[in-house]
């Protein structure tokens, strides 16, 4: 079984390869929970792939969690309405778990200390090692939750409440707010330094100007946009002050 | 920007690699502006400006969260263009006019993703009844579809990137004073910053977390002060 788990684990990498609005991430998911469903007879095989390829949406890394625990279910002898529950009950957790712990937590942890360590003057080895410390957390993470969907089957409930998980969410979130709170001076004197003082000045006011529209706006506008739409001004105006 | 046909290939490779790493194959995080910013400038054999740029588009980043079927640009092959625009150009100019063209492209990759999303849905819609059937192969096939599709995405988004690379520095470069391309470079890295401290603050909240990031800032004012 160690071999389809594997396969099952390179699949998980590309899990959103045919992201759909019909299915979200249901056939990626399918494709990773195929190789461990093949020992399981004709009969029993085709039924599960099937339902194995219905809706499906979390975060991809912890999308191993689901896989593995459905297709622990197949070998199992669930029944196919109780994998289907347990399938939509792991929808929610597992997204806002993922959420969490890597898109607000693990990944701008590192990117703010990336972008302090470039601003330091570290270059591109603040880059690389940013590559390797992430890609550790994240391949293991992606692994960890296969491994325990397959170990823990329809009980894998017990798995999301893992201390370890616990530990990581409870000190990821004050450690990225230190770390990008830390970047962002760095980063604006970083930017600012080939600038004049007037073109400084000018830099600090369009700054506060523009993170005031986006707190007080943010529902009207983002940052592309605000961009796009000041870039033009400056623009016309650098067009017309010759 | 006129680059040696090696260069731009190994640029547009990267590109589409930085394009489809983002949703689809493997989501290792080089589809983020510093890492995607910093190889092409090393492409080029110019990585400071690969870096400038990269933490430009990393501060726009943050202006993102990529949960559940949100829309959101696509800065990963746009750094790539932004860099070989600015490569092109020194300077302020160079940030400029590259920071222009990676916000266009990075607009023209959000749309394509949903593009492609929505092209995904009819096709996985017209095969409902091979994948109600469990058959493992049109399973497969359909998914290495939507890949092979996503990689052609991001090499159409890379090469428009690149092709207004290629237009920025005559149609803009020639006609823009200095004053005009500071005021440039001024508005985009200000909206950059911006777009990062208020991302920031929406994924940091009003709990317990904001104490923490009011003494990351604080640390990091003291260091920048005292680092001049």
């Amino acid at each position: 079984m160690n071999g389809a788990l594997a396969r099952a684990l390179l699949r998980l990498f590309a899990v959103q390869g045919s992201y759909n609005y019909e299915r979200l991430l249901g056939v990626g998911v399918g494709v990773a929970e195929e190789p461990l469903l093949r020992d399981l007879g004709e009969s029993r095989y085709r039924p599960a792939v099937a339902r194995g390829a219905q809706f499906f949406n979390a975060h991809p890394y912890l999308i191993g969690l689901a896989v593995g625990a459905a297709a622990r279910a197949e070998h199992d002898g669930a029944a196919p309405d109780q994998i289907e529950r347990l399938r939509e009950a792991l929808c929610g957790p597992l997204g806002s778990l993922g959420d969490r712990l890597v898109w607000a937590g693990w990944l701008p942890f590192l990117s703010g200390l990336t972008l302090a360590g470039v601003a330091l003057g570290a270059g591109w080895s603040a880059v690389g090692a940013f590559l390797i410390v992430y890609n550790i957390g994240h391949v293991a993470l992606r692994w960890w939750a296969l491994k325990a969907g397959w170990t823990h089957g329809t009980r894998v409930s017990v798995a999301l409440h893992h201390p370890v998980l616990q530990k990581a969410g409870a000190v990821l979130g004050p450690a990225m707010a230190f770390s990008v709170g830390a970047a962002l001076p760095l980063t604006a004197a970083y930017l600012s330094a080939p600038f004049d003082s007037w073109a400084r000045v000018a830099l600090a006011v369009v700054a506060a100007l523009s993170f005031l529209a986006l707190r007080l706006r943010g529902d009207r506008i983002n940052g592309l946009r605000l961009s796009l739409a000041l870039a033009a001004v400056a623009l016309v105006v650098g067009l017309i002050w010759q | 920007m006129t680059l040696p046909i090696e260069l731009l290939l190994a640029l547009l490779v990267w590109g589409t690699l930085v394009g489809v790493d983002l949703v689809s194959l493997p989501q290792m995080m080089i589809a983020r502006p510093l890492v995607a910013g910093t190889v092409a400038g090393a492409i080029l054999g110019d990585i400071p400006t690969g870096l400038k740029l990269g933490v430009v588009f990393e501060l726009l980043q943050y202006d993102i969260l990529p949960v559940g079927a949100v829309r959101y640009p696509e800065y990963g092959p746009a750094t790539v263009a932004a860099v070989a625009t600015a490569h092109a150009s020194s300077g302020v100019l160079g940030l400029g006019l590259g920071a222009l063209v990676g916000l266009v492209t990075g607009l023209l990759g959000g749309v394509t993703i949903n593009v492609l999303r929505r092209v995904n849905s009819r096709i996985v819609h017209a095969a409902a009844a091979q994948l109600e059937s469990g058959d493992p192969s049109a399973l497969v096939r359909l998914h290495v579809g939507g890949l092979l599709r996503d990689a052609l995405r991001a090499a159409l988004v890379t090469i428009v990137g690149l092709v207004l690379a290629w237009l920025a520095r005559p149609l803009l470069g020639g006609v823009l004073t200095v004053r005009g391309a500071v005021l440039l470079a001024v508005a985009i890295v200000a909206t950059a910053l911006a777009a990062g401290a208020a991302g920031t603050l929406r994924l940091v909240g009003r709990g317990p977390n904001l104490a923490w990031f009011a003494a990351g800032l604080g640390g990091g004012i003291a260091a920048t002060i005292w680092l001049r």
